[in-house]
């Protein structure tokens, strides 16, 4: 039974963990390797003189954990302001059926598809007159709205697959639409609802282009200081692989204690409701 | 399940539509009526109708014509490849052993590192003369020599491949692992009493149970992956060549290069018509499966 | 779960800025400044704060824009009607700003300046615009060189090229195979085949026949010369092979690199990557000029101005912050931070080490491409597409001179 488990559980396991992490841990031995001993003709996996310097620098000279700050923020808001539009949103999506709800929903998929890049210059004019330039809730608020339809779509899903009895039952009993949206549905639905804040925040945490545009150096977030280190004649190679193995860390650690409740299930949840 | 509850559907579903009809709607709207002008950017002088000319150029760009055979490859391959090693994943991070927190939290890796260092990373990894990747092929005996794989007019969109591969295929697990929560357990324990084997739970309970979340998260990431273009561009640029240029890359350059918004947003909007078409008969039977 | 949202709540009120807080003392100027430095760790807080000082009552909002996407934002924000009140540019921008109106014309406040006279007259030369007026106030200059290996060269009894055919016959004698394995270890030239690498392509076909536009401002790129030149510039990759495999992908860092660890026995590059070379090589990297093609010298000028935009509202100050970037005391602070070359004669060395010499002895016949809107397009998207095809013997050399052609004839 041992060797069984081993063989079906462990060494796949392990194999996947590999193939995730290897090229995270390829980065990060590269950057504890002083730069011209990355551009040797012989070959070496392991650093022959290993230096944390770019880790010292990252957090001196460069502020990173400033702009960790600003990651977070942008990254949390944008979670939970995106979660509090679309539970509600795909609640009634899911139960109940009304008029246009379908031309809804499609509506909903079409802005998806269309390439967000391309609305850069309008919502630049939009921000600059809500005087919301270089502030954490101009980003807060396009990447919530971007997140939106995916998340929509997302939890209307997991909804759906929590059966309808079960809130019939609470109606039966008496709750009104919101108590049963709240005290029934939502807690069953908790993993779905992790797991598509998880979409959120990393989106927010990730996003790039937007971030470029909207802000300055009021708010940076990590991936606009990460390009900061790429430059027109040089790329900060050293700053910029200890730059993107920090930025990992506070995600994975919020993570382990996240993903507990990607586990809650039928039973935990109906318990907790 | 039919029922009146007036007004309260809509109430739920507002601030969701507000927002994103002025956040997104209206921008789009706005990029619609681009494609029919000749909006460059930095000639604001010229710029006026000029009808479906830009569409008319876009029937006979053979830059177009290889973008979008590239994004067909690009979408079927990485969706298929980030489904069945995402679901490969959730299956197993769903057992009970030892270590199954931490394991959960690292698969997240790939996911959560920023594109830039994912791409430059991944460029580095796949170097003509330093690469890692080049120098484990080479002592597994696969290559001879060093193979530059992103000057490989061939090879390239395939490493590109893979490397989005390792990023988007933690998304999958996670949300599978969360549909896998909302079966109840009262069918296995049903199962098994009647004797059935993994295989047939598996097939039986889980795929048909895990459908909705199923579909959905393949339709999500077909357009997430179709629209994605950071990877590409810091790779490779859309090089060697034209030769790993996908429709929202070519958008990309032709806005933000070329600053020529109007021929832009007519590859913008060919994209969004391109993936309704590919994903048309998948929508209907979401819908069929929400209305059961 | 409750706990985890509620401090995650917490730390993001107390963090958020919802706006702008815009609490400027009554009659203060301030001058938003956008730039870039390849450097991360440089800071321009000493330069400010001597401004500051100097200009009481004008402060500096710098802010610092990555330059992947600097001409993007830059664009973006002229059309979205808030640009910065001053901002570092590009020559190759510049046609098209001033197609936007983007820019303040400088004449009268540069014909007021007395520092005028201490910019090298040449910097004036290229700055100025195709429609009489100077936009652009001199920043910093940055001139390409030859790199080569001064061992290998000695080893192999070779002669620092000075024209198109000894460069090629030293390239192919230092192709080779090093340790009789069979496999070529080390390559004559890096090439850069990827975006950026128009400046190494220009120095052998911009000075072998082809022009941008010739005399009568038709294209020289089509005659047969021009695509002579450019085919001899293919067969270095295709041909000879005094180039890496990798050729059509590399871009800077991995020219510089394969310097670094003698993948490569020249490469054409500036100052800005001496520092890192001779760390790592020591004596054994020197620099020349580029060598001549067969009608003439060209190499690239590679150019850093201040703009004014024309909608800011403090011009005057805006004026003061880029005249006081471009005095010679200022500006030798500046490319201390950015490693290149200062704009002032006064600031002129006259010894220098190595690298230093091999840049002044090319500003004779550095050039700069053509000042014409299509030319931006040309160096981020179309030039690297057409070469990458080209080296991968996917078009010819004229398919891409004339694509080129038609794209400047547009």
């Amino acid at each position: 039974m041992k060797i069984k488990k081993l063989l079906t559980t462990y060494i796949p396991v392990l194999l996947i963990v590999l193939f995730a992490i290897g090229p995270y841990f390829w980065t990060f031995l590269s950057s504890i390797t002083p730069e011209k001993d990355l551009y040797t003709v012989d070959f070496r996996f392991f650093p022959t003189h290993p230096t944390f310097n770019n880790y010292t620098r990252l957090f001196t000279k460069i502020h990173f954990a400033r702009n960790i700050m600003d990651s977070l923020i942008v990254a949390v808001s944008t979670a939970l302001i995106g979660l509090l539009i679309t539970i509600p949103a795909s609640y009634s999506f899911s139960r109940f059926r009304f008029k246009g709800r379908n031309i809804m929903l499609m509506q909903f998929l079409g802005i998806n598809m269309f390439p967000i890049m391309l609305l850069i210059i309008p919502l630049f004019i939009i921000m600059k007159n809500l005087h919301l330039m270089d502030t954490h809730f101009a980003l807060i608020i396009a990447y919530s709205t971007m997140a939106i339809p995916f998340s929509i779509w997302m939890l209307t899903s997991f909804f759906n697959s929590i059966p309808k009895e079960l809130d019939q039952a609470a109606l039966i009993d008496g709750c009104s639409n919101i108590q049963a949206m709240i005290r029934v549905t939502i807690p069953i639905a908790l993993p779905g609802i992790v797991s598509t804040g998880i979409y959120i925040f990393i989106t927010g945490w990730n996003e790039f282009l937007y971030a470029a545009i909207l802000t300055n150096s009021a708010v940076r977030t990590i991936p606009v200081a990460l390009q900061n280190m790429i430059g027109e004649y040089q790329i900060e190679w050293g700053l910029l692989t200890a730059g993107g193995i920090v930025s990992a860390l506070p995600v994975i650690i919020l993570f382990f204690f996240i993903q507990r409740h990607l586990i809650s299930g039928m039973t935990a949840g109906a318990v907790k409701g | 399940m039919k029922k009146r509850s007036g007004s309260f559907p809509y109430i739920l579903i507002t601030p969701a539509l507000a927002i994103t009809i002025l956040i997104i709607f209206i921008p789009m709207f706005r990029t619609f009526t681009y494609s029919l002008t000749n909006y460059i950017l930095w000639k604001p002088a010229e710029r006026g109708f000029i009808g479906l000319q830009n569409y008319r150029q876009a029937f006979s760009d053979p830059i177009l014509l290889l973008s979008l055979k590239n994004t067909v490859i690009w979408i079927v391959v990485i969706i298929a490849g980030q489904f069945l090693l995402g679901l490969s994943t959730a299956m197993l991070l769903n057992r009970d052993f030892i270590g199954r927190g931490i394991a959960r939290s690292l698969i997240l890796i790939p996911w959560v590192t920023p594109s830039v260092i994912t791409a430059l990373m991944w460029r580095w990894m796949y170097d003509g003369n330093y690469g890692v990747i080049n120098e484990i092929l080479v002592r597994l005996g696969i290559l001879d020599v060093y193979f530059p794989f992103l000057a490989s007019s061939s090879a390239a969109l395939w490493a590109i491949m893979l490397a989005l591969l390792w990023q988007g295929f933690p998304f999958f697990a996670v949300m599978i692992l969360a549909g896998l929560q909302a079966i109840p357990n009262e069918l296995y324990e049903a199962a098994e009493v009647d004797g059935a084997g993994n295989l047939v739970k598996f097939f039986r309970i889980t795929l048909p149970m895990l459908k909705p979340v199923i579909l959905t998260t393949i339709l999500l990431r077909t357009i997430w992956v179709a629209n994605s273009l950071d990877i590409i561009f810091i790779m490779t640029g859309g090089g060697p060549g034209y030769s790993t240029y996908t429709l929202p890359l070519y958008s990309y350059i032709r806005a933000y290069k070329g600053f020529d918004f109007g021929y832009s947003s007519v590859i913008a909007i060919l994209l969004t018509i391109f993936l309704i078409v590919f994903i048309a008969g998948y929508i209907k039977s979401i819908l069929k499966e929400g209305e059961k | 779960m409750k706990k985890i949202g509620l401090v995650l709540l917490c730390l993001v009120i107390a963090g958020t800025t919802f706006a702008k807080g815009a609490s400027e003392p009554e009659g203060a100027q301030n001058v938003t400044f956008w730039y870039h430095f390849d450097d991360p760790e440089t800071a321009l807080n000493p330069l400010i704060e001597k401004f500051e000082v100097e200009n009481p009552g004008i402060t500096i909002n710098a802010e610092r824009v990555a330059w992947d996407v600097y001409n993007q934002k830059l664009l973006t924000s002229v059309a979205g009607g808030n640009p910065p009140d001053v901002a570092q540019v590009k020559l190759w921008w510049q046609p098209q700003l001033v197609e936007m109106k983007a820019l303040l014309p400088l004449d009268s406040y540069i014909a007021a300046w007395d520092g005028k006279d201490d910019v090298f007259d040449k910097i004036w030369d290229l700055t100025k615009y195709s429609d009489g007026n100077q936009y652009y106030m001199p920043l910093q200059m940055v001139i390409l060189y030859l790199y080569y290996r001064v061992d290998m060269f000695e080893e192999l009894g070779l002669e620092v090229p000075k024209t198109r055919e000894e460069f090629l016959k030293a390239a192919k004698a230092l192709t080779r195979d090093t340790d009789g394995d069979g496999n070529i270890d080390v390559y004559g030239f890096g090439i850069r085949g990827a975006r950026g690498g128009h400046d190494w392509w220009g120095t052998f076909v911009l000075s072998s026949g082809a022009k941008f536009f010739d005399a009568n401002g038709n294209s020289g790129l089509t005659t047969p010369e021009a695509i002579a030149a450019n085919q001899w510039y293919i067969d270095l990759y295709r041909v000879h092979g005094v180039s890496p495999p990798t050729t059509p992908a590399d871009g800077f860092k991995e020219i510089i690199a394969n310097m670094i660890s003698g993948r490569t026995a020249m490469t054409i590059h500036h100052l800005g990557s001496s520092t890192k070379l001779e760390e790592a090589l020591g004596d054994k990297i020197s620099a020349a000029p580029v060598p001549r093609g067969t009608e003439g010298y060209w190499t690239s000028f590679g150019d850093e101005e201040n703009a004014i935009f024309a909608v800011s509202d403090v011009p005057d100050a805006a004026f003061k912050w880029t005249s006081f970037l471009a005095t010679a005391e200022n500006n030798a602070v500046w490319q201390k931070s950015s490693g290149q070359v200062s704009v002032n004669k006064s600031n002129a060395t006259a010894g220098g080490n190595r690298f230093l010499k091999a840049t002044t002895d090319s500003a004779d016949f550095a050039g700069v491409l053509p000042a014409n809107p299509g030319t931006a397009e040309f160096v981020e998207s179309l030039w690297p597409a057409l070469m990458q095809q080209a080296f991968l013997g996917e078009i010819t050399s004229k398919d891409m001179m004339q694509a080129i052609a038609d794209h400047f004839a547009k």
